[in-house]
């Protein structure tokens, strides 16, 4: 069926709760916004295939239950990702604030340390703004993270947002790919001794 | 006349190739590779530095040509050096000898560490060596050999080319040379005498000066000086002062119980025997003049400690046996088979398991037999199935078993330090206190490499398996312990004795399975504790309960109640579904009355604190956070199979649906929770507290027209028959410890404990084997942090950084650990090594009050460990040398078993001669002799001339370069 797909990748949503996450999810696979979305619980699952720069590959992309206390029980579900994005809310602020907090548990349950992150500022079509985009940008550079704003309920940016995630992970080989070329350990720094070369009297 | 003319005009026009031979097409060849090097004309070059054939790069390039159907090699050998600045100056300089020339006479380059043969012996930076290609024969007939020289020396005065260009005759192994070497008016001819034995009348100075002064043939007299460069090797093998310190684990003393479990957490370390096998000293005398020094067969000014320059190497023995490389071998050996645990120990292992069943059946009828109080059959069950497990040791001390009884308890005393204790008190064990958490690089070193805490359990139990499987049968041993700690894990759990050496808290996906399987194990065992003593706190509540149930069951429907009297908490549960459904027809409307009346007084349960800010919205009483029930831990294979469960329902609505359902089992509990805290509570009282956000506060203006706030659920909760409304409709009030168990602890420890039964020895050093890998790591970097080399340093961070990536995959290739394994022992065999070396020089350095001389040993150690050769600075009288001088001092007492009162023969020099000397014979030395004279006549110009001399026990060489003027011959 998908037997062109280059490679199967994990990606995570996390971020509090209500602030769109099921409907940015929702946005990218099925181009659909339900303002009446239900809230999750415990984690979702979407599938889709997308084509990045000629490379075909398949997301399994797993939504999160943001209450605080579902996180007991979802983090458990973010090994093994590639990418994660966390989203919060423009026209709430502690929805940003608590962002630290994500990357914290982020940073404790996840194993590999070079996983691609975005964030996501979701709702801007909505009129009461409270956090400033350029807030979201220093943010982002702070923790080296990619950075779009967006809106579900619009369309606005999703489809950019998933495709630039999708992109930078195919950019770090060592996320992604299976084996991984092991270099030899040098113990000395001596060239091994040429041929015909006398170590000594001879 | 006429006629006479014409015919020799055209004889003389027509050239005709089909007469040339094949040696004058080899010799065109060489010309044309020699054109292509553009090696054609004179050579510039800067002055030979000090040591620059060492330090500098030295470069080749070869090509094949052919003599006939004979294949040679031609390969061209420079030292690479920046472009001279005097390029013009030398032009104009055409009666200057080629540069090849000069390098005869330098003296900067004398004995080079390292170098092509041909360097080390005529002393020229760029040279052209002819030699017969790969499956040649040699070149040895006199006419052969002479044959290529000529071709030589035709190509070579065609080009112009001032590159000396030598010839490989004889057979390889002998690198016997023959070349030439063109200039303008001079000519210099490289030679070679290669003897089995030296001739007794050249074995010294003066024989050699003889054959250099005979083959100049200088008639000037008197003779212009020759300079002299001499060098001495002697080898020291014998290490009889700093015997091999390391010493094979002694694990006698282990097994006579005077050393505790202590030895079971140390990995051993080093190598068994002297990693350094050899050590030369290389003794120079370098630019002496000829009336200065005498060496001949009666006397020998050659004193090696009155050398002035000392230079030393060290020659490591091949593969030193290692002891931590061994154990690792060994280790991942087992990782590769595939016997089964009972395969390999045999049918008593059934035979026993299956009396163990029965002793346990036993001990288990004999408690049920007497009626007494419950802390007794607490006490009894304990230590009845103690001294059955007591038992069933005695019974396994057969000659079969791999481990003894007294090791078999000393390793089980050191992975489970708290089973002393556990005898003192059964009823009250102690949780284990934790060491504290170290903020060190190497403590969080388990989560690179997927392994465990080096202070847990887990680590403990990869040691002792390490151990057992080299020390103790191999792997009938590691079955056998595997075994009895399986039994360990099923007594902690039957007997609620929490686990040693295991972090409180959810299984830690970053270390490795094995150990996510005990923090398992310890989180049933912690719930399982709680809830025997939560339940002798609710017994209690529960009679209160009947109590107060019994006045309002008066009458009738009384019997119910007075019947489970007699019956236990879980039957008392039963009794009270059974009140509830025995309500009669005629009554219901009175009983679902005074059954409401009941809920909304019935007393609250299971409160955790009160929430702070928020009230009941409908009652206005205090809203109070529950006692909820914690989440079910699970291992990182438990997480697999779910998450693949929970994909593979798809993507549809419906899949969505179902995987919320599936893990909706969370929220139903807590809202249940929530009610049995909060009686005459509402969702929306629940979801301020739950999800704070969903909860949507806005103005409503009511008729008097004033403001009020009013709360309502957000839209997505509204939704008809979403999960959440559901969930709530289903949820009964009930407090945490009287729900469904989220976590069946009973269900996920038994499945824990047959995980444990079924590894396979193989699979348990696999999954050991990120944790031995760490514990060698931790090792090595203590035993280097005592030593002290960067080298090593970065060696480890690279094992370090790719063991991780191999762990950290699902399925690591065995090749790739293998290797992992291998640098290991490399890097141990380094730091054997240095403490070999640290050991001769620094422990007789430590003798010494002066702590120059300790720095500067250590300095001269280090670069012992990098260095081809070292020089000893000081020579002979320095602080190293003076070790060294100790060292041939031992080693020759000991081969001549001297009697000591060779102390007082040194008191004069005719004494001297008598006592032995303080080194042996040299194993080689080297004599090169250079002078500056006009060959081949007195009047000629003078040339330079260099003989450079080889004597060892087995061989005698002599290499000669002697030039001459071929302008006024």
């Amino acid at each position: 069926m998908d037997d062109d797909v280059l490679t199967t990748l994990k990606i995570l949503i996390i971020g509090e709760s209500g602030v769109g996450k099921s409907s940015l999810l929702l946005r990218f696979t099925d181009d659909t916004f339900d303002p009446e979305l239900a809230a999750t619980i415990g984690v979702d699952f979407k599938v889709k295939t997308i084509a990045i720069d000629g490379n075909r590959a398949k997301l399994a992309i797993w939504d999160t239950a943001g209450q605080e206390r579902f996180r007991t029980l979802t983090p458990s579900y973010y090994r093994g990702a590639q990418g994660v994005i966390l989203v919060y809310d423009v026209t709430k602020r502690d929805t940003f604030t608590k962002l630290e907090n994500w990357l914290n548990e982020l940073e404790t349950y996840c194993t590999r340390n070079d996983l691609v992150k975005m964030l996501v500022g979701n709702k801007i079509d909505k009129d009461n703004r409270e956090v400033d985009r350029n807030e979201g940008l220093k943010f982002a550079r702070k923790h080296s993270m990619l950075f779009i704003e967006a809106s579900a309920k619009t369309r606005d940016g999703v489809q950019c947002a998933f495709e630039e995630l999708v992109e930078k992970i195919l950019q770090t080989p060592g996320l992604w790919e299976s084996s991984i070329q092991n270099h030899g350990v040098q113990l000395s720094d001596n060239e091994p001794q040429r041929q015909g070369a006398c170590g000594g009297y001879c | 006349m006429a006629a006479d003319s014409d015919p020799e005009s055209e004889v003389f026009e027509i050239t005709d190739f089909t007469t040339a031979s094949e040696w004058e097409r080899f010799i065109s060849r060489v010309e044309e590779v020699l054109n292509d090097w553009k090696l054609i004309g004179s050579r510039v070059g800067k002055p030979l530095e000090k040591g620059e054939y060492t330090s500098g790069t030295w470069e080749e390039s070869s090509q094949e040509i052919s003599f006939a159907d004979f294949k040679f090699s031609i390969t061209h050998h420079y030292l690479k050096q920046e472009s001279a600045e005097n390029d013009g100056r030398d032009e104009l300089e055409e009666d200057a000898y080629p540069l090849a020339m000069q390098d005869l006479l330098c003296i900067n380059n004398d004995f080079p560490p390292r170098a092509h043969c041909l360097v080390r012996w005529f002393g020229v930076r760029e040279f052209v060596v002819i030699s017969p290609g790969a499956n040649c024969e040699a070149i040895i007939s006199e006419s052969k050999c002479s044959l290529l020289l000529s071709s030589v020396s035709i190509a070579l005065a065609n080009t112009g080319c001032q590159v000396p260009l030598f010839v490989q005759i004889q057979q390889k192994h002998r690198k016997m040379f023959s070349g030439e070497c063109q200039g303008p008016g001079v000519r210099s001819d490289f030679e070679m005498v290669h003897l089995r034995r030296v001739p007794s009348q050249y074995n010294h100075l003066s024989g050699l000066l003889d054959i250099f002064k005979n083959k100049i043939g200088c008639p000037l007299t008197p003779l212009p000086p020759i300079n002299i460069s001499i060098r001495f090797t002697y080898v020291l093998q014998d290490w009889q002062q700093c015997s091999w310190p390391q010493q094979p684990p002694d694990f006698d003393a282990l097994l006579a119980g005077e050393v505790g479990g202590v030895e079971f957490g140390k990995l051993p370390f080093g190598a068994c025997e002297d990693p350094i096998s050899e050590l030369h000293l290389a003794a120079t005398w370098p630019s002496l003049t000829e009336g200065i020094v005498v060496d001949n067969d009666v006397y020998s000014d050659l004193d090696p400690l009155q050398a002035p320059h000392w230079s030393v190497r060290v020659r490591t023995a091949e593969n030193p046996q290692c002891l931590l490389g061994e154990f690792l071998t060994e280790f991942f050996k087992i990782c590769c088979r595939k016997e089964t645990t009972e395969e390999i120990l045999g049918r008593s292992t059934a035979e026993e398991e299956g009396k163990e069943n029965s002793d346990i059946t036993q001990a288990l009828s004999k408690l049920t037999e007497p009626s007494t109080a419950v802390p007794i059959h607490k006490l009894s069950v304990s230590s009845m199935v103690h001294s059955a497990r007591k038992r069933i040791r005695r019974h396994r001390r057969v000659p079969e078993s791999p481990l003894n009884n007294d090791v078999l308890n000393s390793i089980l005393l050191y992975l489970f330090p708290d089973a002393a204790l556990d005898k003192a008190d059964v009823s009250e064990v102690r949780p284990p206190q934790q060491s504290p958490d170290r903020q060190s690089e190497d403590y969080h070193l388990y989560n690179q490499l997927k392994s465990c805490p080096s202070d847990s359990l887990t680590h403990r139990l990869a040691l002792c398996i390490c151990m057992v499987n080299f020390h103790h049968g191999g792997v009938r041993a590691v079955a056998h312990l595997w075994q009895e700690f399986v039994l360990e894990m099923r007594y902690r759990w039957e007997n609620n004795c929490l686990i040693y050496g295991l972090a409180s808290g959810p299984p830690d996906l970053r270390c490795c399975l094995l150990h996510q399987k005990l923090q398992m194990l310890n989180c049933c065992i912690e719930r399982k504790k709680a809830r025997d003593d939560g339940k002798k706190s609710s017994s209690s509540d529960g009679a209160r309960d009947r109590s107060r149930g019994a006045p309002e069951g008066a009458g009738p429907e009384g019997a119910g109640p007075a019947e489970a009297a007699g019956k236990s908490w879980d039957s008392w549960s039963d009794s009270e579904d059974e009140f509830f459904e025995c309500v009669s027809d005629t009554e219901e409307m009175k009983e679902d009355k005074e059954e409401a009346e009941n809920r909304s007084r019935s007393k609250p349960e299971g409160r955790l604190q009160p929430h702070g800010t928020h009230t009941l919205l409908n009652t206005q009483e205090p809203l109070y956070i529950p006692i909820t029930q914690e989440p079910a831990p699970m291992t990182e294979d438990l997480l697999e199979e779910q998450s693949e469960v929970l994909a593979k329902l798809g993507t549809s609505a419906e899949g969505a649906h179902l995987r919320a359902r599936m893990q909706s089992a969370c929220l139903l509990s807590d809202m249940e929770s929530f009610k049995a805290a909060n009686p005459g509570c509402t969702l929306l009282d629940f979801v301020r507290w739950y999800s704070p956000r969903d909860y949507v506060e806005e103005q409503v203006t009511d008729a008097d027209g004033r403001v009020e706030v009013r709360g309502e659920l957000s839209a997505r909760m509204k939704i008809p028959g979403n999960m959440w409304v559901e969930a709530w409709e289903t949820a009964r009030a009930t407090p945490a410890r009287r729900q469904k168990r989220l976590f069946d602890d009973t269900k996920e420890a038994e499945k824990v404990l047959h995980y444990l039964a079924l590894q396979k020895p193989s699979e348990l050093t696999r999954h050991l084997l990120p944790c031995v890998l760490h514990a060698a790591l931790l090792k090595i970097k203590e035993e280097e942090s005592a030593e002290d080399l960067p080298s090593v340093r970065s060696s480890l961070q690279q094992i370090s950084s790719s063991a991780s990536k191999i762990l950290r995959h699902p399925n690591p290739e065995f090749k790739k650990l293998e290797d992992v394994i291998s640098q290991l022992m490399a890097v141990e065999a380094v730091i054997a090594r240095a403490r070999s070396l640290k050991a001769k020089f620094g422990v007789c350095g430590g003798e010494r009050e002066r702590e120059e001389d300790g720095d500067e040993l250590e300095r001269f150690v280090s670069s012992l460990l990098e260095e081809p050769e070292v020089c000893v600075s000081g020579a002979g009288r320095g602080p190293a040398g003076n070790v060294i001088h100790k060292l041939f001092v031992s080693s020759q007492r000991a081969a001549l078993l001297a009697p000591m009162e060779e102390e007082t023969l040194r008191s004069g020099g005719s004494d001297d001669r008598k006592a032995f000397p303080d080194f042996p014979p040299p194993a080689g030395r080297e004599i090169l002799l250079r002078t500056c004279v006009p060959r081949p006549a007195p009047y000629s110009k003078a040339l330079p001339q260099r003989l450079f001399c080889v004597l060892m026990r087995d061989e005698f060489r002599l290499a000669g370069a002697f030039s001459s003027d071929t302008s006024f011959f």
